[in-house]
């Protein structure tokens, strides 16, 4: 991953010195053309290609900014209804995710959703203890979100 | 006392204390032209570093970076006494500064100052004072 992205930039310079023209048009064309050389040589690398794992990031962006569209909007419903009827509650979900990063960017995700709050993490990182605005309804809902968010991430880091 | 999970916090800081620094350095250099300077550049890096404090502990900062801050105060004092004095040697009064405009590789047309020189020690001298405060303040029980 990071040798492919440290290669490309390599392939970056040696076109601006073929070309001898050290400005910035020609390094992105030295890093597309790079790019395309490394897509080629595919075969011989360890990883897979890191331009999927770039891919994988954006659409876990995209993901993330949609739920948060949604989830504000379902706030905004059960701060301007007349009747509140919430149920409040707090509900262990166990992480399939190992890395400390991987277990923070889940935790920042689920928070910023607005409706749930992670609360706790515990001490082998495996379970995170989330506070959910309504606990009844929502739970099953809230375990397919979190499939999203979680298989994303590991899309990312695989 | 159960010692909570801390794990969320210390991910969190370990990326943006890189970028918290970064704007410090910036905040350094902006110093002439632009508002920045010294003091709030050094107080900006004292705040990366009471961040790491929070998040970790103080002997954990202590092997990521072994200063001795009360030797950086020094310093830093040293460096902003010895640019004063440096003016007396051209048979001018304490502390006036001289610049000239150098052709630099890659950064072209830069004017050099030696402002920026006691710029440094009063940075220097910041970073150690906060960092003495705070770490003499945490370490008493």
């Amino acid at each position: 991953m990071a040798f492919q992205v440290l290669l490309n930039f390599f392939l970056a310079f040696l076109w601006m010195f073929l070309t001898s023209s050290f400005t910035l048009s020609s390094f992105i064309i030295g890093y597309f053309l790079g790019l395309l050389v490394i897509f080629a040589m595919r075969r011989f690398f360890q990883t897979r290609l890191y331009i999927l794992r770039v891919w994988a990031v954006i659409k876990l962006t995209v993901l993330f900014i949609i739920e948060l569209i949604k989830a504000n909007i379902e706030v905004l419903a059960i701060v301007l209804r007349p009747k509140m009827d919430l149920k409040p509650g707090v509900f262990k979900y166990d992480t399939k995710l190992e890395r400390e990063w991987e277990v923070t960017l889940l935790s920042l995700l689920i928070t910023l959703t607005p409706g749930t709050l992670v609360m706790d993490v515990s001490d082998d990182n495996g379970t995170l203890y989330i506070h959910a605005l309504n606990a009844s309804d929502i739970k099953g809902n809230v375990s397919s979100i979190r499939e999203g968010f979680e298989k994303a991430i590991m899309e990312v880091s695989r | 006392m159960k010692k909570p999970n801390d794990v969320i916090l210390q991910t969190v800081t370990t990326v943006i204390s890189f970028i918290i620094i970064l704007f410090s350095i910036n905040l350094f250099f902006a110093g002439h032209y632009t508002p920045g300077g010294g003091f709030i550049g050094g107080l900006m890096t004292a705040a990366a570093l009471v961040l790491l404090l929070l998040a970790y502990d103080v002997k954990t900062l202590n092997t990521i970076l072994p200063f001795d801050y009360r030797m950086m105060t020094a310093a830093g004092l040293l460096i902003a006494v010895l640019t004063g004095a440096g003016a007396l040697l051209f048979n001018q009064p304490f502390l006036t500064h001289a610049y000239d405009y150098f052709n630099l590789p890659l950064l072209g047309e830069t004017s050099l100052h030696t402002a920026v020189l006691f710029d440094i020690g009063v940075y220097l001298v910041v970073i150690g004072v906060t960092m003495t405060i705070i770490q003499t303040i945490g370490e008493s029980e």
